[in-house]
């Protein structure tokens, strides 16, 4: 895919790691997030971080991922299978589309007919789709998945929207208690000052049973003088 | 004029250093002489933006090459129309033009308020001029426009073929018209914050621009849509990157002031909640325009290799704290005394609409910024890509199209029951006939047919309202149907057109759901071979090469492959897709090659095109989309920004009161009730 205005990756990570010193909401989150980041690591399965971590990936590089093919292999997917399960993986170069897309998509990125043709090369080899996914991740980490997976500190990518919409929901529903909780107290002031100066009742006219008849003139009147209520 | 221009931009930023100054000292001091003097200032700093920028198009369509910014977005023989657009083409260049608009919408914003709110538009000035110079400033010293080369290449680099196209000759100026639209309500927040006038007096002065932003956010966004459907080839018009994204999130925020304003308006409530949400549309659109600008995110837009990010990312973070900062010393002033009636209300629907807008705008963020934090924390990369985004924000977004139908049908104040059953059996019953009928016809896909269900409700609550108002104007003043439609929506402006913008929602709520159904296929194939495919729909299709061509074409070479096609036996004409490879004056190459897709679009669905690379002379590799309903998102688009054109339209008080009867047979119950509570 063709790259705007060609980004550099070196300037790229200077540029992060500056962002990693300075930014205070990363910082605060990493933080606080270490520690339970730590504890979370540990309890990942061996192989998702073993060559992952030691990977020095750059935004358009290609690694190939060969095995040898296992004896008397038979392919066990269908063209139709390779096709979603590339649909999964993220093609390493800048486009920021699945390798399926890319490849069949954009004729500049030599990237993605090459992971394509590793990917063939595996499955030919009678390899699971499995297998070829944690090859691909055992090369590239976990950046050649579309998504995060769900487990360890990913798992923060996945629930925090959700939590935060849950926190929300909680504090509306609270807030609009409180509302309605004031509506009540101004509803109860308002009949104890009716109860004390009767006569003044006159003047609120607007105790009309819900399934009242009224024209569309007449409730006109009714909003206009509603409008012009201070309250 | 160049050296006018050069010039212009340094006076620009003395300019808009001293509106800044003097308006705050002005405000400070209760100073009218010197709050005067920062208004003109302001005025002044727009004329030298504007000199400045004249200077730039200069420059541009004299090929004057000696400037690195000519030599390097546009070439001799680049278009006169892509030389016009090459202004916005690149980092510097698209900065002045934002400077431009900035300092154009500050000029309009301190005239038209030349003779209102006068307490708080000392602050709105200099926060104004504050911006201004923070741009001008990142320009001067971080990306200058006018900065020389050492010496004079013959020839300019050109253009990147993907941004010639009329999409993207249209899509950032509405994008930035949009984006920078967000400073105005930001600076009367902060004048109203600063001057604790925190009535509804600000929001009177900040709604029409509001309005504006999200007008021009819309059709950037939705132009952008179109750029990437029909110039990137991927057959989609939404991938989730991390600049769609960072135009979006000021857009939601936006919307959902749009409503909660309105809950300020009519009762006096959200008010911390609304100067929020203005102050965090702006900061939004500062953080996107950072996303965008330092490369710190991979997308296929960056404008990398540049240091302004450093400076978007200081002033993000000085204006946070500041803004922060206020927000929390004037929360006293910001208490409301709200009641509410019944949990059953538009105001307690418009909240849910709120947190759901909110939370989409939390969630795309978060996707957005997770990969960098989890570089920070855990040293990894990862990638955060549509599936991600689809997953998190799909039901989020299916909840918000729920309330686009329930909240018009929910009374303010409280809904009783039988005004509730009232309300709802039409539109409930549109939903239950949608789902049905496409269920009958054998739709199984569950999100698609939940959409589906959820579209007809909300077509049916719009409808709904349409009907009665009509019919309410028909009885009262016995019109005709078209005189009482045309009246209907022209004396109620804001809640009609807000219905059709509400309708162009539905409509890309219900294209979006037909990209369940896309269906494609690779294949190479020779001229006069034929590739057999069936569409969703069980359409059988046949595409017969009729070969592959080679010509020149203005500044390009041009590789075309061409194919007949038919759909169950009948012609539909002939679909061709090009691999173009741009040249310079010189004839050199430039670029790498470009593929320009070829579609046949209908209503029901698009045929497009990809041309991914020839074999030989004879033979094509190509990638066919069936891709449904496409067309729909481009006419919800239109039908959003029509509402929102009749929404902005200027409207006279005496017509807002009298057209406010034809408002009454849907909250008429509801005031009853209210009242009588």
């Amino acid at each position: 895919m063709n790259h705007l205005n060609g980004s550099s990756p070196s300037d790229r990570r200077a540029f992060l790691a500056t962002v990693g010193r300075g930014a205070l909401g990363a910082v605060v989150v990493a933080v606080a997030s270490s520690v339970t980041a730590k504890r979370l690591l540990a309890q990942q399965p061996a192989n998702s971080q073993s060559a992952a971590s030691n990977v020095e990936m750059t935004s358009d590089s290609y690694k190939p991922v060969r095995r040898t093919p296992k004896p008397g292999a038979t392919p066990l997917m269908d063209d139709k299978q390779v096709e979603a399960f590339e649909r999964e993986l993220a093609c390493p170069c800048p486009c920021t589309l699945d390798v399926y897309t890319c490849r069949t998509t954009d004729f500049n990125c030599g990237i993605s007919p090459a992971v394509h043709r590793d990917v063939k090369a595996l499955v030919d080899g009678g390899y699971s789709a499995d297998e070829i996914m944690a090859a691909m991740i055992g090369t590239y980490g976990d950046f050649i998945l579309m998504t995060p997976r769900k487990q360890g500190f990913n798992l923060l990518a996945w629930f925090a929207p959700f939590a935060a919409i849950g926190v929300g929901a909680i504090a509306i529903g609270a807030m609009l208690r409180g509302w309605r909780l004031n509506a009540t107290k101004a509803t109860a002031a308002r009949a104890e000052a009716a109860h004390r100066a009767p006569t003044s009742s006159s003047n609120a006219p607007f105790s009309l049973p819900p399934d009242v008849d009224a024209t569309e003139a007449e409730l006109a009147r009714l909003q206009a003088a509603l409008r012009h209520d201070p309250q | 004029m160049i050296l006018v221009g050069e010039l212009s931009l340094w006076v620009a930023l003395l300019m808009a250093a001293w509106a800044t100054t003097v308006s705050f000292s002005g405000g400070l001091q209760g100073r009218a002489d010197l709050v005067k003097s920062g208004e003109r200032a302001l005025y002044a700093t727009f004329a030298f933006t504007l000199l400045a920028s004249i200077g730039i198009w200069t420059a541009l369509f004299t090929h004057d090459f000696s400037i690195k910014f000519v030599a390097s977005y546009t070439s001799a023989n680049l278009p006169k129309i892509y030389t016009f657009t090459a202004f916005w083409a690149g980092q510097a260049g698209s900065m002045l033009f934002w400077s431009l608009i900035l300092t154009g919408y500050a000029a309009i914003a301190v005239f038209t308020n030349r003779t209102k709110n006068r307490v708080m538009m000392p602050w709105v000035t200099g926060t104004l001029g504050v911006i201004s110079l923070f741009f001008l400033m990142t320009m001067c010293f971080g990306a200058n426009p006018y900065e020389r080369l050492d010496w004079i290449p013959p020839d300019g680099r050109g253009m990147n073929p993907q941004l010639q196209n009329p999409g993207m000759a249209i899509h950032p100026p509405m994008l930035y018209l949009g984006l920078v639209a967000t400073a105005v309500p930001f600076a009367f927040a902060i004048g109203a914050l600063i001057s604790r006038r925190l009535d509804a007096e600000w929001l009177g002065a900040v709604r029409r621009w509001a309005l504006l932003s999200w007008f021009f956010l819309t059709i950037g966004i939705v132009l952008g849509m179109w750029w990437a459907y029909v110039e990137l080839g991927w057959a989609g018009y939404w991938a989730w990157d991390a600049v769609e994204n960072s135009s979006f999130l000021p857009w939601l925020t936006g919307t959902a002031f749009l409503h909660s304003i309105m809950i300020q308006e009519k009762r006096g409530m959200l008010r911390k909640w609304n100067v929020t949400l203005v102050v965090v549309t702006f900061l939004l659109s500062i953080l996107g325009t950072f996303i965008t600008r330092s490369g710190i995110i991979e997308s296929v837009h960056a404008f990398a290799q540049s240091n302004v990010g450093n400076w978007f990312l200081g002033f993000l973070i000085i204006a946070t704290t500041l803004t922060a900062y206020l927000v929390s010393t004037r929360l006293e002033d910001l208490q409301a005394k709200a009641e509410l009636e019944s949990m059953i209300s538009r105001e307690a629907a418009f909240l849910y609409n709120n947190l759901a807008l909110v939370g989409i705008c939390f969630a795309t963020l978060w996707g957005t910024l997770f990969p960098i934090l989890s570089e920070a924390v855990k040293g990894e990369k990862i990638t955060v890509g549509p599936p991600f985004f689809n997953a998190v924000n799909g039901p989020l977004g299916l909840l918000l199209l729920a309330l686009t139908g329930i909240g018009p049908l929910i009374a303010w104040r409280r809904a009783s029951t039988s005004n509730l059953r009232r309300q709802f059996t039409w539109p409930v019953t549109s939903g239950i006939v949608a789902f049905s009928v496409l269920f009958a016809l054998g739709m199984r896909n569950f999100y698609a047919l939940v959409t589906y269900l959820l579209a007809g409700f909300v077509f049916g609550t719009i409808a709904q309202e349409f009907i009665k108002g009509i019919g309410a104007r028909r009885r009262m003043y016995s019109e005709g149907l078209f005189a009482a439609s045309m009246r209907l929506i022209g004396r109620n402006r804001r809640r009609y057109g807000g219905y059709i913008v509400h309708f162009g929602v539905v409509v890309l709520f219900c294209a979006f759901a037909g990209q369940m159904f896309k269906k494609d296929l690779a294949a190479t194939v020779k001229t006069g071979e034929t590739i057999k495919a069936t569409d969703a729909y069980g359409h059988a299709w046949t595409f017969t090469s009729l070969g592959v061509s080679q010509f020149e074409q203005l500044n390009r070479r041009v590789l075309a492959v061409t194919f007949s096609v038919t759909k169950d036996g009948k012609k539909m004409g002939v679909l061709s897709s090009e691999k173009r490879q741009h040249v310079d004056s010189r004839g050199e190459p430039t670029f790498e090659p470009s593929t320009e897709v070829g579609i046949l679009e209908s209503p029901s669905q698009d045929v497009y095109m990809v041309f991914t690379g020839a074999v030989d002379a004879e033979t094509a590799a190509v990638h066919i989309n069936f891709n449904p309903l496409v067309w729909w998102v481009w006419f919800g688009g239109i039908m959003m920004a029509f509402g929102g054109i009749i929404v902005m339209w200027p409207q006279a008080q005496k017509e807002r009161e009298s057209g406010y009867v034809a408002e009454l047979p849907a909250a008429s119950e509801a005031l009853l009730v209210g009242a009588g509570a």
